[in-house]
């Protein structure tokens, strides 16, 4: 009952469509879901087709191109996003009676390193953080420079890098702490170490 | 339909098991244990109360039940920071469905009750006071956070776990004011929302 609606309804986007553009190979939709797709710039083709130009934060695509009962199809992806990369899943066979939309693309924004130096650190440990990412730095020899790093961070994504334990004698800040990931590793963090204020010398603690 | 079959097969394990040891056949309460990290969670059911240890992933009652018992496994006691569900539920890990928590013992050839635990969220939050220029940009870590445009504002991240850190800084300065984040603006989630986090803007001279 369904399947006749159905096929009278393609039958007439069909008719629609030709009429519509003076004659095409096709009737069928080309298409899918793509995930994680936060940058822009990808471009997808199918076979050496047009080019389909996607738009950061599209969930589906489909190609404005139809295409024929038992035709090959091969989806390849032309240009990858800036910042990002992303991998095709059934993007290759031959069409049948029905539309495609089975095809997936997956996307992932790039992430870079983010660290620093460390000066003055000669005791102790000190905690640092990045929202719910730790990183505990050990002492080292007194005047060393200490490099650290904190997890990866996206492409695009803010960083915010705080004291969350200070080494015992020790106050430590963050300068360059705080900025938006871009499309390098960040190892311009800079940690300062100094002796806590002392105890004025008779007052006891 | 797999009751049908399912009852005759345990009537003949029953008449065999008796047969064999002459005796009463008899069912552990038993069941799987997903998510558990801290300790402080006491399951009870006939009169047994079972207390828990962190990390725990399989339980079992001390005393057996006889064929035909009910059992009505309950949540005496939650672990600290966590909040568990005790019934049936199909594993994210596994793809096993875990029986119910009431049941009549002998139904099932091997009970095994699901108890799924989560770590609690915790609120984020604060409070802006004197800003009146737009631009304000506030950041946990890599989470993101557009403050509104209105002094005396209050601000609200998305939820943290219990026990993560947490570290609000200024991504982004106002147009008129310099803005700081109080010193609790760094920390780690305890059992409650952290009180008093404040974002004071100052005008710029």
């Amino acid at each position: 009952m369904k399947s006749l609606t159905l096929r009278a309804s393609v039958a007439l986007a069909c008719a629609l469509s030709l009429a519509a553009c003076g004659g095409s190979s096709g009737n069928l939709l080309l298409g899918g879901r793509i995930d994680g797709l936060f940058k822009p710039g990808l471009v997808l083709q199918n076979k050496n087709g047009p080019l389909l130009p996607i738009a950061a934060g599209t969930t589906t695509f489909a190609f404005h191109e139809l295409i024929g009962n038992d035709e090959e199809f091969e989806v390849k992806i032309a240009t990858q996003p800036t910042g990002a990369k992303c991998t095709l899943a059934d993007n290759k066979g031959k069409s049948g009676a029905f539309n495609i939309t089975s095809i997936i693309i997956t996307c992932a924004t790039n992430t870079y390193d983010l660290g620093g130096t460390i000066t003055g650190l000669d005791s102790g440990s000190l905690v640092l953080v990045n929202g719910s990412d730790r990183a505990t730095v050990t002492a080292g020899a007194p005047g060393a420079t200490i490099g650290f790093k904190m997890s990866q961070v996206a492409d695009g994504a803010p960083y915010g890098v705080t004291v969350l334990t200070q080494p015992s004698g020790r106050t430590c800040s963050v300068e360059n702490g705080v900025n938006t990931m871009g499309t390098a590793e960040i190892a311009n963090i800079k940690v300062t170490c100094k002796p806590a204020a002392a105890t004025p010398s008779g007052e006891s603690v | 339909m797999t009751c049908n079959f399912t009852r005759p097969a345990l009537a003949l394990a029953l008449a065999l098991t008796l047969a064999a040891c002459g005796g009463k056949a008899t069912f552990p309460v038993s069941g799987t244990i997903e998510g558990l990290q801290y300790g402080g969670l006491v399951l009870s059911t006939n009169g047994m109360d079972l207390p828990i240890a962190a990390n725990a992933t399989s339980f079992t009652f001390p005393n057996t039940l006889s064929y035909g018992e009910v059992y009505n496994v309950t949540m005496k006691a939650s672990p600290a920071h966590q909040t568990c569900l005790v019934g049936s539920f199909t594993s994210r890990i596994t793809g096993v469905t875990y029986n119910g928590a009431t049941d009549t013992a002998g139904r099932f050839g091997a009970i095994n009750i699901g108890v799924g635990c989560t770590t609690n969220q915790v609120a984020l939050g604060g409070k802006i006071t004197g800003l009146t220029s737009a631009g304000l940009q506030l950041n946990n870590g890599s989470v993101p956070f557009i403050a509104p445009l209105a002094a005396d504002a209050s601000f609200t991240f998305p939820t943290v776990e219990f026990g993560k850190s947490y570290s609000i800084t200024v991504l982004a300065q106002p147009l008129n004011e310099t803005c700081s984040v109080s010193s609790n603006g760094t920390g780690v989630m305890g059992d409650l929302a952290p009180a008093g986090i404040e974002v004071t803007c100052v005008k710029k001279t």
